[in-house]
C-alpha cells in the first residue's frame, strides 16, 4: 500500500480502486481502510492495466502475403 | 398385511382381464420430488432441525447452573436462537452478509446465537435477552441463509449461484462439507454370531447422556451380561433378580415357556442357584462387587448396593427407561434379548450386520449437535467454576456473570472442528478425523457428488467383504454404481436420486396411537403373554411398547393413519415374522424413498393427478397428503410388494415404482444407455465424471479459488438422460460433443490414445482455462510494526522498473491484464525484521528494518492476471488476492474420456487436411481406436454415437436414459430417412492417400469430457537443481524440481547387469559424491589432510564417498559407535 521508493516516487498518485458491489471508482491511500466511500462494502478490485499489452502472434501466413 | 392382501385380490377376472393402464408421465413426480426434497436436502433438513429444535432442547437440558459457593446464585437459560449470518463492521455494529462475500475475503459464514436468561445478581433477580454466547457456522441455503427463498435474480445481486446445491458451510473462506456417516442403528438388538459360532445378543445403548453398549453371550449353556462398566461377565439370573424379579418362575416367565426354550435356559438358574443368590439384596451385593471403580466426584458416597443399583438403572441397557427404580420394562427388555439368543441358537437365524435397516446415517445437524452439546456444557462448566471462584471474594461490585460469558469458546469450537474436520468429544468416547472436507468444485457435478457421498466408519484395512459389497437392501436407496476403487471400494457409497434421510421426530403422539390402536403397555403384563404365538411385540425405536394381539390389524391401521396425514409421513411400521415383532421408527438418519401407493391392483396416481401437476395445481406434498404416495423405510420396504411396472402389477401388489432410473445417482445418471454397459464402466465412469472440466456455476468468474478449471466452450450432451435435466446438468455442462470416428489412424492410437483433429483444437475443441490464485496478508504485529508493500524497484541507468517488478503498479501490486513471467513479482510486501514487542527497559524503538517477502510467480509457463482483489479479512489485516489465468488448448498427452468410462490421452494432433472425411465433408475431431470396445463392452457408447447422430440430423436431443430413452431401432430409421446407413457407418475416404477406405467406418457424434489431469502439469525434467539440506541429495518431487529416482528394483537391474560404472554414476556422481580424507592407519574421517586422531597426515587419503554415507558413520559415531574404513590400493 505504500508508495515510498527507494528512488525519488514518480509522481505521488493515490490509486484509483473499483468497488465490488456498486463499481465507484474509489480512491485509497496506504493504510487507508479498504471501505468504499459509497456504499460501504470491503472489497475492492483493482482497474486494468494502462500498459498496452500486445499478444504478438506469429502469423506464417501473413509473411507469405507480404 | 394379509389384510391388505386380501382386500387386493377380490378382484374380478374382468378386472384382471382389463388393458394396464400406464401413467406415461409418472417420472414427472421427479422433478416434483426433487423441488420439495431435493439431492441435498437431507443435510439441510438435518441443520435446520439441529438450529431449530434441536439446540432449543440442549439448552432445556442444561438450562440450569448453580454455584457451590452461593446457594442463592442461579443461571437459568430462558431461550435460545441462531440469527442469521452477519459481519461486525465495527464495535456492535453488524451488517448482514453474503456467503459470496465470505468466501472472497476468508470469513466465516456465521450467525450470533443468543440466548435469554435469567440470574442473579446479589439478591435481585435479572431477565436479560438477547445475549450473544457465540457464533454458529450457517449451512447455505438453509432456514437461516441469506439465501433461502431468493429468485434467480436476487441470486444475481449477491453473486450466488441459483443452480449451486447448497448443504456446505464456509469456514475461513474454505467451503466445507460435513459428509453423511454411516452407523450401525442405536438402541436395536443385534443377533450374531462370533467367531466360534456362539450366538449373542448386543444392543448399543445411546441417550442425551449416556453411550454404553451391553452384549449377552452363551458359556456352555448358560447366559451372561457383558458390559464394560462391570469386571467381569454377570450370570443373567443374577441380573434378573437384582432388577427384582427374584422368582425363578417369573424369569422363566418372561423369556418363554417353550419346552426347548426353558430347557435352555436351565443351566442359567441353576448357575445362579449354586452362587446362593435368591434375593434383591444379595444380587446387588454380587453385582456391587463386580462393579469396576468409577472416580468420583464429590457428592455423598454410596454404598456397593447403590452403586449396583444405579449402573443397572442408568448405564445398563440406558436406552430403556427406569423411573424411581421400576426395573420392569428393563427386565422384560433383557428377557428379549435373551429369547432372541435361545431362537437364534438351533437355526442360524442371526441378524446381517450389512442390512441397510439395521443402519442409520449421521448428517451435519446431528454431528454438529453433538459438538454443540459438548461445547456449551464445556461453556457453562466454565461459568460454574468462575461463579465458585468470584463469588466467596466479596468485591465492591456484585459478581455479574454477564460479563464473563465469553463469545470464542463456542465460536472457535464450532469453527476448529468444521475446518480441522476433527470431531473429538470425550463424553462419548468420539474421536473421528476427516468427517469434514473441502468441497471439490472441479465441475458442478463433483460439488453435487460430494453432497450425496456416504463414509462408513470401517476401517479400510481390514479384509472383510461384507460391508464393501452391494447389499440388497441397498436397492434405490444407494447408487449401485458410484463408489471409488481401489480401498475405499464399497466403503465410500453415494445416495440414490430419490433418497431422503428421515430426521428425529416426536414419539409421544406415536405411543398414545399405538396404546389406541390396541397395544397393551408393557409394565402390566406379567412376562408370560411375551411368549403366547399369536402375540406380537411392539417396537418403538428399539423400546419395548407393549404386545398386540391383532398385529395385521395395528400395521394396517397405523398405515392408514399415516397415509391419512394424522402421524407424520417419515415414520415407518413393519412387521418381522420369524422374530414375532413390529417394529415402528420414527428416529432420524434411516434411509426412505416415496413409492406410489396400487390399491385394487390399480396406482393411486393417475393421468389426471399427472396433468394437475404439469399444470401446477399440485405439488409434491399434496401427492403424500391425498395418499397417492408415501415414504417407504428400508424395513416397511421389506414388508410390501413393489412393482417395478405397471404391468407387473398382480394382487399382492402394495406399491409401484415412480421410475426405475431413480436407483442410480446423480453421477451414474449422466451415463446415456447405462444398462448396455459393462458394470465396472459405469463406475469408472462415476468416477471420471467428477474429474471432467466444464462449468463451476453462474458465479464462476466471480469466484477466486486456489484452483479451478473451467472449458472455453462448454457443450450440453446431445444424448441426454432424465437425471441431466433433473439435475440441470444442460445449464452447467462439462464437455463437448465430438465427432468420433471409430477407426485405426497412425500408430498414435495405441492403449486407448485418442487421434485429434488440428482444425478442431483451433476451432476451441477442449480448450480450457486453469485459475490459480495468489494470495497474502498485511499484518500488524504487537509492536507497532506493520508489513509494507513497495512500489517497484527501478532501475539506477534506465529508470524503468527492473524485469522481475516489471508488472507491478505503483501501489506494489500487479494489476489485472498483465502478462506474468516465471519469477516475477506480483505483490513486492516487505515485512519488518522484529516483529516481537521488545523487552521492557530495552533500547529505544527505531526505525523499523524491513525484509523483502514478495509474492512471486512460479510456473512453466506464463499467466494472465484475470483480477486482483483488495479487501481486509475478519481479523482487520489486509488482504490482496490475485487471480490468474492461463488458456489452454489440448496437447499430446492432454487426458479425455466419454461417458462410459473410456479415458485416453491425446496420441497426435493431426492437420485436418490429413483427416477423413466422410461423403458429405464431416471430418472427425476425434480418432478412437476401435480395439477400446470387445473387451469394455460399453455398448451404451455404441448407442450414444447413434442416438447422437440422428439427434443432429434431426435436430432435437435424445435421451439415453437408464433402463428406457430412445430405442435403437427408432434411431436408426431416423438415420435412414436422412440418408445414411442404418447402423451408423459411413463411406469414409482417407485424406492422407485421398482413396476410400476398405471399410464403412462407426461415424457420430460422442459427448467427450476433458479431464483435468494435463501433461502442462505434469511434465518434468532436471539435469541439475536443488539438494535436500541434510543428505546433499537431489530433492524429491516435481514441486521442488528434484530429481528422477534410481529406485531400488533398479538398481537391483542394474546389479544384476553388472554396469557397476552406471551405479557408481547414478547413485553417487550424479547425487552426492562427497570428496573425504581418511587416514588409513585408524579409519577414521580426517580433515583437510589431517587425521585428528592420529595426529599425523601421513596416511591421510583422499577419495569420495556418498555424502550420505559419511553422514551415517558421524551419525554412529555420535551414539558411541565407531566405523572405521580400512582402505587398501586398488591396483595391489
Amino acid at each position: 500500500m505504500d508508495t515510498q521508493n527507494d528512488a525519488p516516487p514518480p509522481k505521488q498518485q493515490p490509486m484509483i480502486y473499483i468497488c465490488g458491489e456498486c463499481h465507484k471508482e474509489n480512491e485509497i491511500k496506504a493504510r487507508d481502510p479498504i471501505r468504499c466511500r459509497e456504499c460501504g462494502y470491503r472489497i475492492m478490485y483493482k482497474k486494468r492495466t494502462k500498459r498496452c499489452i500486445l499478444l504478438y502472434v506469429w502469423l506464417p501466413c501473413f509473411i507469405f502475403i507480404c | 398385511m394379509d389384510d391388505l392382501v386380501a382386500e387386493l385380490g377380490a378382484s374380478t377376472p374382468e378386472q384382471l382381464a382389463a388393458p394396464v393402464n400406464t401413467v406415461e408421465e409418472k417420472w414427472r413426480l421427479l422433478p416434483a420430488f426433487l423441488k420439495v426434497k431435493g439431492l441435498v436436502k437431507q443435510h439441510i433438513d438435518s441443520f435446520n432441525y439441529f438450529i431449530n429444535v434441536e439446540i432449543k432442547k440442549i439448552m432445556k437440558a442444561n438450562e440450569k447452573i448453580t454455584s457451590d459457593a452461593d446457594p442463592m446464585w442461579y443461571l437459568k437459560y430462558l431461550n435460545i436462537y441462531v440469527g442469521t449470518p452477519d459481519v461486525e463492521e465495527s464495535f456492535n455494529v453488524t451488517r448482514p452478509v453474503s456467503p459470496h462475500e465470505c468466501r472472497l475475503r476468508d470469513m466465516t459464514y456465521s450467525a450470533p446465537i443468543t440466548v435469554d436468561i435469567e440470574y442473579t445478581r446479589g439478591s435481585q433477580r435479572i431477565i436479560r435477552n438477547a445475549l450473544p454466547v457465540g457464533r454458529m457456522p450457517i449451512m447455505l441455503r438453509s432456514s437461516n441463509c441469506v439465501l433461502t427463498g431468493k429468485t434467480p435474480a436476487e441470486f444475481a445481486k449477491l453473486n450466488e449461484c441459483p443452480l449451486d446445491p447448497g448443504g456446505y458451510f464456509i469456514v475461513k473462506g474454505v467451503e466445507k462439507v460435513i459428509l453423511i456417516q454411516e452407523q450401525l442403528s442405536k438402541n436395536r438388538i443385534i443377533v450374531e454370531a462370533d467367531r466360534k459360532g456362539t450366538v449373542g445378543a448386543s444392543v448399543t445403548s445411546s441417550t442425551h447422556e449416556k453411550k454404553s453398549r451391553t452384549n449377552i453371550t452363551v458359556k456352555q449353556g448358560r447366559f451372561y451380561l457383558k458390559h464394560n462398566t462391570l469386571s467381569e461377565d454377570i450370570p443373567i439370573a443374577i441380573i434378573f433378580k437384582a432388577m427384582g424379579v427374584e422368582s425363578d418362575q417369573e424369569i422363566v416367565q418372561m423369556i418363554g415357556t417353550e419346552e426347548h426354550v426353558m430347557a435352555a435356559f436351565a443351566p442359567s438358574l441353576e448357575e445362579c442357584q449354586k452362587a446362593q443368590i435368591f434375593t434383591q439384596m444379595q444380587a446387588l451385593k454380587y453385582l456391587g462387587n463386580k462393579v469396576r471403580r468409577q472416580r468420583m466426584w464429590g457428592g455423598p458416597k454410596k454404598t456397593k448396593m447403590e452403586e449396583a443399583r444405579e449402573l443397572l438403572a442408568t448405564t445398563i441397557l440406558a436406552h430403556v427407561p427406569v423411573k424411581e427404580f421400576n426395573f420392569r420394562s428393563k427386565c422384560i427388555y433383557t428377557a428379549v434379548m435373551v429369547r432372541r439368543v435361545i431362537l437364534a441358537q438351533g437355526d442360524n437365524k442371526v441378524d446381517d450386520r450389512d442390512y441397510y435397516g439395521n443402519k442409520r446415517l449421521e448428517l451435519a445437524g446431528q454431528l454438529l449437535s453433538l459438538l454443540f452439546e459438548d461445547l456449551f456444557k464445556k461453556f457453562n462448566s466454565e461459568l460454574k467454576k468462575i461463579a465458585d471462584q468470584v463469588i466467596p471474594k466479596q468485591r465492591a461490585a456484585q459478581f455479574d456473570v454477564v460479563k464473563h460469558m465469553r463469545q470464542d469458546q463456542i465460536t472457535n469450537g464450532m469453527v476448529n472442528a468444521i475446518s480441522t474436520g476433527n470431531w473429538s468429544l470425550k463424553r462419548f468416547k468420539m474421536d473421528r478425523q476427516g468427517v469434514t472436507q473441502v468441497l471439490s468444485r472441479l465441475s458442478y457435478i463433483s460439488a453435487l457428488g460430494m453432497m450425496t457421498r456416504i463414509s462408513s466408519q470401517f476401517e479400510k484395512t481390514r479384509k472383510v467383504s461384507g460391508p464393501r459389497s452391494l447389499q440388497p437392501s441397498q436397492w434405490g436407496m444407494l447408487c449401485p454404481s458410484d463408489t471409488p476403487e481401489g480401498e475405499a471400494c464399497g466403503l465410500v457409497k453415494n445416495l440414490a436420486l430419490m433418497t431422503h434421510i428421515t430426521t428425529d421426530m416426536e414419539d409421544g403422539p406415536i405411543i398414545k396411537l399405538a396404546g389406541n390402536l390396541g397395544v397393551e403397555d408393557v409394565n402390566l403384563l406379567c412376562g408370560e403373554e411375551l411368549s403366547y404365538p399369536n402375540v406380537f411385540l411392539v417396537f418403538l425405536n428399539g423400546n419395548i411398547l407393549g404386545v398386540i394381539r391383532d398385529h395385521q390389524k395395528l400395521v394396517y391401521t397405523f398405515r392408514l393413519m399415516r397415509r391419512a396425514g394424522y402421524i407424520n409421513e417419515f415414520v415407518s411400521i413393519s412387521t418381522n415374522l420369524t422374530d414375532r415383532c413390529v417394529y415402528i421408527s420414527s428416529d432420524g438418519g434411516r434411509l426412505c424413498r416415496p413409492y406410489i401407493i396400487v390399491k385394487k391392483q390399480t396406482p393411486a396416481v393417475t393421468e389426471k393427478h399427472m396433468e394437475e401437476l404439469a399444470q401446477g395445481y399440485r405439488n409434491f406434498e399434496d401427492f403424500l397428503h391425498e395418499s397417492l404416495v408415501e415414504y417407504l423405510d428400508v424395513n416397511e420396504e421389506n414388508d410390501c410388494n413393489i412393482a417395478l411396472y405397471e404391468q407387473t402389477i398382480n394382487k399382492d401388489t402394495t406399491h409401484l415404482e415412480i421410475e426405475p432410473f431413480t436407483l442410480l445417482g446423480v453421477c451414474a445418471g449422466l451415463i446415456p444407455y447405462p444398462h448396455h454397459n459393462q458394470s465396472p464402466r459405469n463406475t469408472y465412469q462415476c468416477a471420471m465424471g467428477k474429474q471432467a472440466m466444464g462449468t463451476i456455476g453462474y458465479n464462476q468468474r466471480n469466484r477466486i479459488d486456489t484452483l479451478m478449471y473451467l472449458l472455453a466452450y462448454p457443450q450440453r450432451p446431445m444424448v441426454k438422460t432424465k437425471t441431466i435435466e433433473l439435475i440441470e446438468f444442460e445449464k452447467l455442462p462439462a464437455g463437448q460433443n465430438a465427432t468420433v470416428a471409430v477407426m485405426s489412424y497412425s500408430g498414435y492410437d495405441i492403449e486407448d490414445a485418442l487421434v485429434l483433429n488440428k482444425a478442431s483444437l483451433d476451432r476451441g475443441f477442449g480448450r480450457c482455462l486453469v485459475y490459480k490464485n495468489a494470495k497474502c496478508t498485511l499484518k500488524r504485529y504487537t509492536n507497532q510494526t506493520f508489513d509494507k508493500v513497495m512500489g517497484p524497484m527501478l532501475d539506477a541507468a534506465t529508470h524503468k522498473p527492473i524485469w522481475r517488478h516489471e508488472i507491478l503498479d505503483a501501489d506494489g501490486i500487479c494489476s489485472p491484464g498483465e502478462k506474468v513471467e516465471n519469477k516475477q513479482v506480483l505483490v513486492n510486501k516487505s515485512m519488518p525484521t522484529v516483529t516481537q514487542t521488545p523487552l521492557e527497559g530495552s533500547s529505544v524503538p527505531q526505525q523499523p528494518q524491513y525484509k523483502d517477502v514478495p509474492v512471486t510467480y512460479k510456473g512453466a509457463t506464463d499467466s494472465y492476471i484475470e483480477k486482483v482483489m483488495i479487501s481486509s479479512n475478519a481479523e482487520d489485516a489486509f488482504l490482496i488476492k490475485i487471480l490468474l489465468r492461463q488458456t489452454r488448448r489440448p496437447e499430446i498427452g492432454d487426458k479425455f474420456s466419454s461417458r462410459h468410462g473410456q479415458k485416453g490421452v491425446c496420441g497426435l494432433i493431426v492437420p485436418q487436411e490429413d483427416m477423413p472425411f466422410c461423403d458429405s465433408g464431416i471430418c472427425p475431431d476425434i480418432i478412437m481406436n476401435p480395439h477400446g470396445y470387445p473387451s469394455r463392452m460399453t455398448v451404451g457408447k455404441l448407442i450414444e454415437l447413434l442416438a447422437g447422430k440422428a439427434g443432429v440430423l434431426d435436430g432435437r436431443f435424445h435421451y439415453g436414459t437408464a433402463f428406457g430413452g430412445s430405442k435403437v431401432k427408432d434411431v436408426c430409421e431416423d438415420l435412414i430417412r436422412y440418408g445414411y446407413n442404418y447402423l451408423g457407418k459411413d463411406y469414409v475416404t482417407s485424406g492422407i492417400t485421398g482413396e476410400p477406405l476398405e471399410a464403412y467406418i462407426y461415424f457420430g457424434p460422442v459427448y467427450y469430457q476433458k479431464l483435468k489431469h494435463m501433461v502442462l502439469d505434469k511434465m518434468h525434467a532436471r539435469a541439475r537443481g536443488p539438494r535436500a539440506v541434510l543428505t546433499r541429495q537431489p530433492t524429491e518431487g516435481r514441486s521442488r524440481d528434484g530429481g528422477l529416482r534410481l529406485g531400488e528394483m533398479e538398481r537391483d537391474c542394474l546389479i544384476g547387469y553388472g554396469a557397476s560404472m552406471l551405479l557408481l554414476e547414478r547413485l553417487m556422481i550424479s547425487s552426492d559424491a562427497f570428496e573425504v580424507d581418511v587416514c588409513g592407519q585408524c579409519g577414521l574421517l580426517g580433515y583437510s589432510g589431517w587425521c585428528h586422531y592420529c595426529k599425523s597426515s601421513c596416511h591421510v587419503s583422499s577419495l569420495r564417498i556418498p555424502y550420505a554415507c559419511k553422514l551415517l558413520f558421524q551419525e554412529l559415531q555420535s551414539m558411541n559407535i565407531i566405523p572405521r574404513l580400512k582402505l587398501s590400493k586398488y591396483n595391489e
